[in-house]
């Protein structure tokens, strides 16, 4: 059936917007993105992260804690400066979405910092839902939310590339920011339980969509919409040892069944539904991988940088961590390349 | 009967067409639940200005043989068949069905008037309509004076039809009725004898063209029953209200 053609807010900012998205916890999602983004900055793209987890990880990452605290003491007054301190007028229904400013890390990102508060505008989504089902403004304006806070600070800071870190669950919000987004990547780790996820995640991703499309189709004139089609830009295998220039046996069985699973429980369920959503073949569907660079780990969450801009740690180590990210941000700049986004 | 053969390629096209709207339901129930709970929402549209409501889906199979009349159809007169999954939605506007079902043909004022009201707070666009089918004069009047289109109903039926639609761009469509309760009796009726195909029997037609007399009459009847109700009672109130005057004058004395 022809779609309503995907107009979300009128004037939706040329940024691509993507979520590294996963329900299983502990897969390094974070850490990805803030060495992607690094690596996407130093290409000279202009990258903002918005931190959509009620637990601010991403925000503790790269913001020093004391700075974090304040940020979150005074996040309902008009300095407030986190994703709720925008959302929270519409929220409370005492007005509309106030505007807000992104933080500038030291690598050159911009951040939406989180708010722990976030987990009560979840609670709304699921009323909000209901209400797009029903047709109903209010229901459109809260589902199209994030979307909007997000647009602004795209506009302003002109940037390229959005990336969201949202928290390991299939709830509401994560419903709404996958729907905002052009594309999304599934970081996985070498493990059984991140193989198991996939199926959920694939099925899960699938209904949402199909719900919006419904919703969207049926839609009243002049509401905004969510763009509601985020294509798979692939996986990105993380969390394994190398062994003599190869990845170690026990990781190597696991990063064969992702692929697989990756093909059957992602693109051909998404395949169903519109061919364009998931394009890659077999082999395509691997965006990247990531050994385990454990001792940057911890420097680099001690400096709030990436890997490769930290200044403790072996060099080695450093440039092999950069030809990764620099290759997965490659990647993501081809492969995004003509999105229709205006 | 003459018939006239529809060849594969025909059919496979009306299978075709029938699939779409299957793999389309969904969407379709979504909507009528949306025109229902739109309707539910109003403080007026229920008892005792409206006697119920109802809803439902067109069968699969009832799709399959309108289509396949409008083809037969076209194949006689040696026309084209317009239709096509790109636009059986605009095409077919009573896949989504909702009636509205009430007493006597003249609350049918207020209903429209609410009903108005009701779609344009709620952003729906009035697609076509409303158009009343009658075939009784007097109230083909009626539908005149309070300015509803009127078709003569070669069914012998009388409703009003609305066809709504959600927004500009997309084709879906709702068709709501509106009819009385005794139209409704007539009308499922009717349905059951001659639907989806004419019923062979005589007598059958010849009583249910009947039926649609005594059925008119009915209505016209309780009609006349509400509007002398009302007349009694605004009377009896009158002589109440002369009453109270009365008694609450000074009395002279004697």
């Amino acid at each position: 059936m022809a779609k309503k053609t995907s107009n979300p807010s009128s004037d939706r900012h040329r940024a691509i917007r993507i979520a590294l998205y996963n329900h299983k916890g502990g897969v390094g999602k974070t850490t990805l993105i803030i060495n992607i983004a690094a690596a996407l900055s130093k290409l000279g793209k202009r990258v903002l992260l918005v931190d959509t987890d009620p637990q601010c990880n991403l925000t503790s990452y790269l913001v020093e804690a004391s700075v974090v605290d304040d940020w979150l003491d005074k996040s309902e007054t008009p300095n407030g400066a986190t994703i709720w301190s925008a959302l929270r007028p519409f929220s409370e229904g005492i007005g509309e979405l106030k505007s807000i400013s992104a933080s500038e890390t030291p690598d050159g990102i911009f951040l939406i910092p989180g708010d722990i508060r976030l987990s009560r505008f979840e609670e709304d989504l699921n009323q909000i839902w209901i209400e797009c089902f029903q047709r109903k403004v209010h229901g459109f304006k809260g589902a199209t939310a994030i979307s909007e806070i997000v647009n602004g600070v795209a506009k302003k800071e002109k940037i390229d590339f959005v990336f969201y870190d949202v928290g390991p669950n299939i709830g509401p919000l994560n419903r709404v920011v996958l729907l905002d987004c052009d594309y999304f990547i599934i970081p996985a780790a070498c493990d059984l339980f991140s193989v198991r996820a996939l199926k959920t995640l694939g099925h899960s991703l699938a209904s949402w969509i199909r719900d919006w499309n419904t919703i969207s189709q049926l839609a009243p004139d002049d509401v905004p919409l969510l763009p509601g089609q985020p294509k798979f830009l692939g996986y990105i295998l993380q969390r394994f040892k190398m062994y003599g220039g190869a990845m170690a046996e026990a990781f190597s069985s696991y990063a064969a069944k992702l692929e697989k699973s990756a093909h059957s429980d992602i693109v051909m369920v998404l395949r169903e539904i519109d061919a364009n959503l998931a394009k890659g073949t077999l082999s395509q569907n691997k965006l990247g991988q990531v050994k385990d660079f454990s001792s940057l780990v911890i420097y680099s969450q001690e400096e709030g940088k990436s890997f490769f801009t930290v200044t403790d740690g072996a060099e080695g180590q450093k440039q092999e961590a950069k030809t990764a990210f620099t290759s997965i941000a490659n990647n993501i700049i081809a492969q995004t390349k003509g999105h229709s986004s205006n | 009967m003459k018939k006239v053969i529809i060849n594969k390629q025909q059919r496979k096209l009306i299978d075709e067409l029938v699939n779409y709207y299957i793999d389309n339901k969904r969407l379709l129930q979504v909507l009528l639940d949306q025109v229902a709970s739109s309707v539910s929402s109003s403080q007026k549209l229920r008892p005792p200005l409206i006697h119920s409501v109802k809803s439902r889906l067109k069968d699969p199979e009832h799709l399959r043989d309108k289509l396949q009349r409008k083809m037969v159809e076209a194949n006689e007169k040696q026309k084209r068949f317009m239709i096509t999954t790109k636009n059986l939605f605009s095409k077919i506007n009573d896949l989504a069905g909702y009636r509205i079902i009430h007493l006597h043909t003249t609350q049918f004022q207020e209903i429209d008037t609410e009903l108005k009201n009701i779609l344009g707070e709620q952003s729906w666009i009035l697609h076509e309509g409303p158009s009343a089918r009658t075939w009784d004069d007097e109230y083909r009047e009626y539908f005149n004076t309070i300015g509803v289109d009127v078709n003569r109903s070669p069914n012998l039926y009388t409703s009003v039809h609305y066809i709504i639609k959600a927004n500009k761009d997309n084709p879906v469509t709702c068709e709501i009725q509106v009819r009385t309760l005794m139209e409704e009796v007539w009308g499922e009726v009717d349905h059951s004898i001659n639907y989806p195909h004419k019923s062979e029997s005589h007598s059958c037609r010849e009583q249910i063209k009947v039926l649609a007399r005594v059925t008119s009459s009915s209505s016209r009847l309780v009609d006349s029953i509400f509007s002398s109700h009302k007349d009694f009672q605004e009377h009896a109130a009158g002589q109440m209200a002369n009453l109270k005057t009365n008694k609450t004058r000074p009395k002279k004395k004697k």
